[in-house]
C-alpha cells in the first residue's frame, strides 16, 4: 500500500498470473496460468484479497500481487 | 534544627518558581490538529514531569544561598531526567508504528522527542529565572514576586520564539493536485506516482474518492528539505492522521521541478484540509538545512 517508511523496501512478490505459459518459469512465488483475461482478473483479485495485498497490472497483461 | 527550615522567603521563592514553571510547561503543551499527547494521560505526564523540571530549577538558587554546594549536583540528575523523557518519547512513539495508518518515520519520531525534551528545558529555566530574579531584588516581598513572573514569562516567550519551528507552509506552497489514472497507474499533475493501482476496484475507488496535493518549494535550495525521505513521511503521516485513510498512501518526488506529491483516499473527503495540513506539518530537524551556512567563507576557497 505504498508504505514508504524504510529506506530499505520491502517489497514482496506473492503472486504472478499470467496468459503466457512461456513465462512461467521456475520462481520462487506462486506462478499461475489463466485461461482468459477474465480468469486472470479473478485469480488476482481472489489471490491479492485472501494475501492483504496489492496488484500491479504489466504492460504486457499480466499480474503480479506484491506486498509493499 | 533552626537553620535547616525553610524561611517564608525562601519558601515563597521556591512556590512562586514552581508555579511558574509548572504553567509555562502547561502552555506550551498543547494538543493541536496531531493530537499528540492525546488527552487526558499523555497531559498528565508530561505537567508532572514539567513540575519536576520546574522544583529543579526552582530550588537551585535557594540552595546555593544556604551554601548547600552539594545539592546543586541534582542538577545532573535533571539532565537525566530529561534525557530519559526524550528516550520515553521516543520509545512509545516508535511502538506505536505499526497501528497507524503509516509510519511517522525515525526522523519525525526523533523530533518529536526532541521537543518533549527541550520543553522540559523551557520549564526548568523559566523556573530557575523566577527564583534568581526574586532572589537577587530586595524591593519589598510582593513587588520582587511580582518582577519575579513577569522576567520568567519573558524569558519564556523569548525561548519559545527560539525552539520554534518552521512548517512545511512556510518554505513551499501546496496545492490540489489533478488525479489521473492511466494504464493501472496513478498521475498526479503528469507526475507518475505509483502503478500499484493493478486491480479495476482500486482503479475505481481511486479516481472516486483518491485526492492529492502537489508540494511546490518557494526556493530551489529547499528542495534539501522536501527530498528528505523523513520528511516526505512526516506530511504523509500528517494527512493519514487527520483524514483518515481508507486504502492507499502514496509519497513521490519528482525530479525536474522538485515537485512534492502526496496521494491518499482519505476517510474525510476534504481537500482544503487536506492542503492546510500539509502546510503545517513540521520541517523536521534533522533535513534541516541552513542555506546562509553554504555560502560562509570557512576555508578562505573563495
Amino acid at each position: 500500500m505504498g508504505r514508504e517508511s524504510s529506506m530499505k523496501p520491502d517489497y514482496q512478490i506473492l503472486a504472478y498470473i499470467t496468459m503466457d505459459k512461456n513465462r512461467l518459469l521456475a520462481s520462487s512465488c506462486l506462478s499461475l496460468y489463466a485461461e482468459t483475461e477474465q480468469d486472470s482478473k479473478e485469480m488476482t483479485v481472489d489471490i491479492a484479497k485472501a494475501l492483504k495485498a496489492d496488484v500491479v497490472k504489466m504492460t504486457n497483461g499480466d499480474y503480479l500481487v506484491v506486498r509493499v | 534544627m533552626a537553620e535547616q527550615s525553610l524561611t517564608m522567603d525562601e519558601l515563597s521563592v521556591i512556590v512562586t518558581a514552581i508555579l511558574c514553571g509548572t504553567i509555562a510547561r502547561a502552555w506550551i503543551l498543547k494538543e493541536d490538529y496531531r493530537q499528540y499527547p492525546s488527552y487526558p494521560n499523555g497531559f498528565l505526564i508530561h505537567i508532572i514531569i514539567g513540575f519536576v523540571a520546574a522544583s529543579l530549577g526552582a530550588v537551585a538558587i535557594p540552595a546555593l544561598m544556604t551554601k548547600n554546594f552539594i545539592a546543586v549536583t541534582f542538577l545532573t540528575l535533571a539532565l537525566q531526567q530529561f534525557r530519559d523523557v526524550r528516550k520515553m518519547e521516543k520509545e512509545s512513539l516508535s511502538d506505536l508504528e505499526n497501528t497507524e495508518y503509516t509510519y511517522r518515520g525515525e526522523a519525525y519520531i526523533d523530533g518529536i522527542a526532541k521537543t518533549f525534551e527541550s520543553r522540559n528545558y523551557l520549564a526548568f529555566i523559566t523556573a530557575f529565572t523566577v527564583s534568581l530574579t526574586i532572589t537577587i531584588l530586595s524591593i519589598s516581598q510582593w513587588v520582587d514576586i511580582a518582577i519575579g513572573i513577569v522576567v520568567g514569562f519573558v524569558a519564556l516567550y523569548c525561548l519559545k520564539q527560539f525552539t520554534k519551528g518552521k512548517t512545511i507552509g512556510d518554505i513551499a506552497d501546496v496545492e490540489e493536485g489533478k488525479v489521473e489514472i492511466r494504464d493501472s497507474s496513478l498521475y498526479v499533475d503528469d507526475i507518475y506516482v505509483s502503478n500499484l493501482l493493478g486491480t479495476e476496484n482500486s482503479e475505481k475507488m481511486f479516481r472516486e474518492e483518491g485526492m492529492a496535493v502537489v508540494i511546490y518549494p518557494k526556493e530551489d535550495h529547499f528542495r534539501i528539505n522536501l527530498d528528505n525521505f523523513g520528511q516526505r513521511q512526516a506530511a504523509l503521516f500528517e494527512a493519514t492522521r487527520a483524514l483518515g485513510n481508507k486504502r492507499f498512501h502514496f509519497t513521490r518526488k519528482e525530479y525536474e521541478k522538485g515537485r512534492v506529491v502526496i496521494a491518499l483516499i482519505p476517510i474525510k473527503q476534504e481537500i482544503d484540509s487536506l492542503i492546510e495540513v500539509v502546510k503545517k506539518c513540521p520541517l523536521i530537524e534533522s533535513a534541516k538545512k541552513s542555506h546562509s551556512v553554504m555560502n560562509t567563507n570557512l576555508k578562505g576557497e573563495k
